[in-house]
């Protein structure tokens, strides 16, 4: 395959997005074939006409893990060094919003009120106190603190960062008069299409009743004329609209994500409300327009509120994929027999879990389980405190699996953290439920799977200080207790004295890899120096908009990024088998990484049967869903 | 429990441009009143919240623009409104005149379930101005074109002085809930893997 053609296509494309277009600067990399390469891309990228675009995604290179390093250079490094850049996305679509808002705030401004309970204007004049505050925000802010409270160092603000969550609605004293509620980075909002308010993340939903029947009135308006509202950009502010029938959702951010990420985040909104309700609501709205629907989503605040605390801490969210608990193969294999023999006798899912992370997991024959559904569904169980209190039973919906119609699940909690899900379509099924559960039970405390799993939350995943750099020397197993290789140990020892409380090798702090085939992805645990929550939201925001740019509709996916800034070196690698996304040290040296990188996927080969799933059902959503 | 929820009534206020929607409103929700004219732009809207029967409600209202070139904008206000309020100025023959196009605009953009019974009230506002001596239209002659729309709720007002505003408002919020439709059981289907019709689940308002 010609490597030109490659390179520019995942090149240029990164240039149309406009997001990383950047001062180019001379690499300081030892490397001279990298940065001949590097030159070669920085004209290319220059220059590169929209048409080549389309050339052909090559079918190749190497699925196989084994990448030499150059391969992976010839093939098709994109690198990306940039400064501090400034953020010009979506020039375009910022362009025609604007027109709309220009329209919409011509027509529908609202008179020179008082400030209490009148509302709307969000980003106007009166909000000037607030707007410059925001003027000062960076994205890494913890989501529930107001801007201004926010401080520039990473160590300076980390007892805040590493407050627990709490769960439940924040500042339901708030609406939009107030300062503070004006000055939080990132809102949801869903409303019905006649205006009234269904859910604000902060603030009181019938106080904001008037901010509500705005949002309306500017989604209307824009309908009316045909035409349909996505995003507006006010400054550093992004209104980003998603309507569903009857429904509108709503996101206003200062946080930087790209569009699309907000878009997928109201999109999961949605989901998690289809899952609570079913997309039956809609046939309520056609009977009567004014129906409130707030009522059928008692209770349901802490839902939604979980779920949007995930956008900042969950990989599942823009990976649409889910993670295993790292277990020893035989432990897993146990406990997906039980669950096999329970989804035999009628069960049409049966998930075991442990917090967010999947144990196993067993679908009737031809029932597959698509990850969002699994991302909302474990939301709605950890959630809601009164699963962990009782055995209970619940209809559920699955959006992806079918929109319109309830399930039913049985949810038990054998400890704090592990849970078994069985879903039904049958709703008097909860004593055969039950009996089934007390069989899995019985299993899993007879073959130890309990216990296993408590201490692989304690052990945790793989961590990249036990990453060995030299390619003869086998990397560990992930979990000491299951420790297959005598090497591991050794060498992780060496290198821990090598780059103490600096990560891995050669300043990898970091790595996501997504197995496309199993539809489930591995993180290394967070280790020094990504340690404060606020640290690791800043990485996922970058893993985020990364993710975003490799993935472009139309252009994407592209093959490889390697991208420098003030922050990481952010290194990803797309093939039709995995996705890899790792971050570095800020000054990591070029090849290293890449070699690293290679360390990497090999590495997750040879522990894939403990931080897998292997031989669940294929996933056949994947083509639905794109 | 779900007998004591709050809830919101969206109450649309219409009326030709300069009767005094905006005034009506202002004095209502902050009991203010200016004798200066600002047209509204499109629609503003504020919120109330209203005990009532020892419930509490919130109104979210919209206040429209009188101008013909908003009315286009129609549909998507009128959209699942609770209440309707048209205004006229009992100094202005046109302003009553056209009550009858504003109520029939409504109807049919917002096209209620039941048009026949859907909550309006009628307000005339502007009885302050020059004692009363300069209205041109009698109370007896907007209470029979009411009664005649079976049977609108009228109320004189001033904005200006604050007079009859509250009565007006308590009013369209009774009248909002009397309209209030049956609380019906929500019934999503149950999934039928087996491949037969599509069964009634039991009935779990959750």
């Amino acid at each position: 395959m010609p490597s030109n053609s490659d390179s520019s296509s995942s090149s240029s494309s990164s240039t149309s997005s406009g997001e990383y277009q950047t001062p180019k600067r001379n690499s300081t990399s030892i490397d001279q074939s990298l940065d001949a390469i590097e030159n070669q891309l920085a004209s290319i990228s220059m220059f590169q006409p929209d048409s080549l675009l389309e050339s052909e995604p090559e079918p190749e290179p190497v699925p196989e893990l084994e990448v030499s390093k150059e391969e992976l250079v010839n093939g098709s490094v994109n690198v990306i060094e940039e400064l501090p850049a400034k953020n010009e996305e979506g020039e375009s679509l910022k362009a025609s919003s604007s027109r709309v808002w220009t329209n919409a705030s011509e027509e529908v401004e609202e008179m020179e009120a008082p400030p209490s309970p009148s509302s709307s204007g969000y980003d106007g004049g009166r909000g000037s106190s607030a707007t410059s505050g925001i003027e000062d925000a960076n994205d890494d802010d913890n989501d529930g603190e107001i801007v201004e409270v926010r401080s520039h160092g990473d160590s300076v603000g980390a007892s805040d960062s590493q407050a627990p969550w709490t769960p439940g609605k924040r500042h339901g004293d708030e609406d939009d008069a107030s300062i503070s509620w004006r000055k939080r980075k990132k809102h949801f909002f869903i409303l019905s299409h006649s205006g009234k308010p269904i859910y604000s993340r902060y603030g009181d939903e019938h106080k904001l009743a008037g901010f509500s029947a705005t949002l309306q009135a500017i989604i209307s308006f824009v309908e009316n004329g045909g035409d349909r509202v996505k995003l507006v950009k006010a400054g550093k502010h992004q209104v980003v609209f998603l309507v569903k029938g009857p429904i509108y959702l709503v996101c206003i951010s200062c946080t930087e994500e790209p569009y699309e990420s907000l878009k997928c985040q109201l999109e999961l909104l949605y989901g998690q409300m289809i899952l609570i309700l079913t997309k039956s609501v809609n046939r309520c709205f056609e009977k009567n327009p004014k129906f409130d629907m707030t009522p059928l989503l008692g209770g349901t605040d802490v839902v939604f509120s979980s779920l949007i605390h995930s956008f900042s801490w969950n990989p599942a969210t823009f990976l649409h994929a889910y993670t295993c608990l790292p277990l020893a193969y035989p432990t897993r294999q146990a406990a997906g027999a039980i669950l096999q023999d329970v989804a035999d006798s009628g069960v049409l899912f049966a998930i075991l879990m442990c917090r967010h992370k999947v144990i196993s997991l067993v679908g009737a024959q031809k029932a597959a389980l698509h990850p969002d559904d699994m991302l909302l569904l474990s939301n709605f169980v950890v959630s809601s405190e009164s699963f962990r209190t009782s055995e209970s039973f619940s209809p559920i919906c699955l959006p992806r699996y079918n929109p319109m119609a309830f399930l039913y699940a049985y949810v038990h909690y054998f400890d704090l953290d592990t849970y078994l899900i069985l879903l039904t379509t049958s709703s008097d099924a909860f004593y055969h439920l039950k009996d089934c559960r007390i069989r899995i039970e019985n299993v899993l405390l007879k073959s130890n799977v309990l216990a296993e799993v408590q201490k692989s939350l304690l052990d945790g995943g793989m961590h990249v200080e036990d990453l060995s750099i030299e390619s003869g020397s086998r990397s560990g197993s992930v979990s000491p207790h299951s420790s297959q290789s005598g090497l591991a140990t050794e060498s992780a020892e060496r290198l821990r004295d090598t780059f103490s409380g600096v990560g891995g090798p050669a300043g990898l702090w970091h790595f996501i890899y997504r197995s496309i085939y199993l539809d489930q992805y591995v993180t290394s645990e967070f280790s020094s120096p990504i340690n404060s929550l606020r640290q690791q939201k800043r990485l996922y925001r970058a893993y985020q908009k990364v993710y975003t740019s490799m993935h472009e509709k139309g252009i994407g996916p592209h093959k490889t990024q390697f991208r420098r800034d003030e922050n990481y070196v952010l290194l990803c690698w797309v093939t039709q088998d995995f996705e890899l996304y790792a971050a570095f040290d800020p000054l990591a040296d070029k090849a290293l990484a890449i070699k690293v990188c290679n360390r990497v996927c090999q590495w997750v080969k040879d522990v894939e049967n403990e931080i897998f799933l292997l031989g669940a059902s294929p996933f056949s959503w994947r083509l639905l869903s794109l | 429990m779900a007998s004591r929820r709050r809830m919101l009534l969206k109450v649309i206020i219409l009326g030709d441009s300069g009767v005094g929607k905006t005034s009506l409103m202002n004095q209502y929700v902050n009991r203010k009143f200016s004798n200066q004219y600002k047209a509204t732009i499109g629609a503003d809207f504020l919120t109330k919240e209203v005990q009532f029967e020892d419930r509490l409600y919130t109104l979210q209202i919209w206040d429209t623009a009188g101008q013909e070139r908003f009315q286009s904008l129609g549909v998507a206000f009128y959209r699942g409104a609770d209440c309707c309020v048209l205004v006229y100025d009992v100094n202005v023959m046109k302003s009553f005149e056209n009550l009858n196009n504003w109520r029939e605009e409504f109807l049919l953009q917002a096209s209620p379930s039941d048009p026949e019974n859907f909550p309006f009230i009628v307000l005339g506002n502007k009885v302050d101005i020059d004692g009363g001596n300069s209205r041109v239209i009698s109370e007896k002659k907007a209470k029979a074109w009411c009664a005649s729309k079976g049977n609108i709720p009228y109320f004189e007002t001033s904005a200006k002085e604050g007079f009859n505003v509250e009565a007006a408002f308590q009013c369209i919020a009774r009248n909002a809930l009397k309209n209030e439709p049956e609380e019906e059981l929500y019934l999503p289907d149950t999934i039928d893997v087996s491949g037969g019709q599509q069964q009634r689940s039991t009935g779990c308002e959750c």
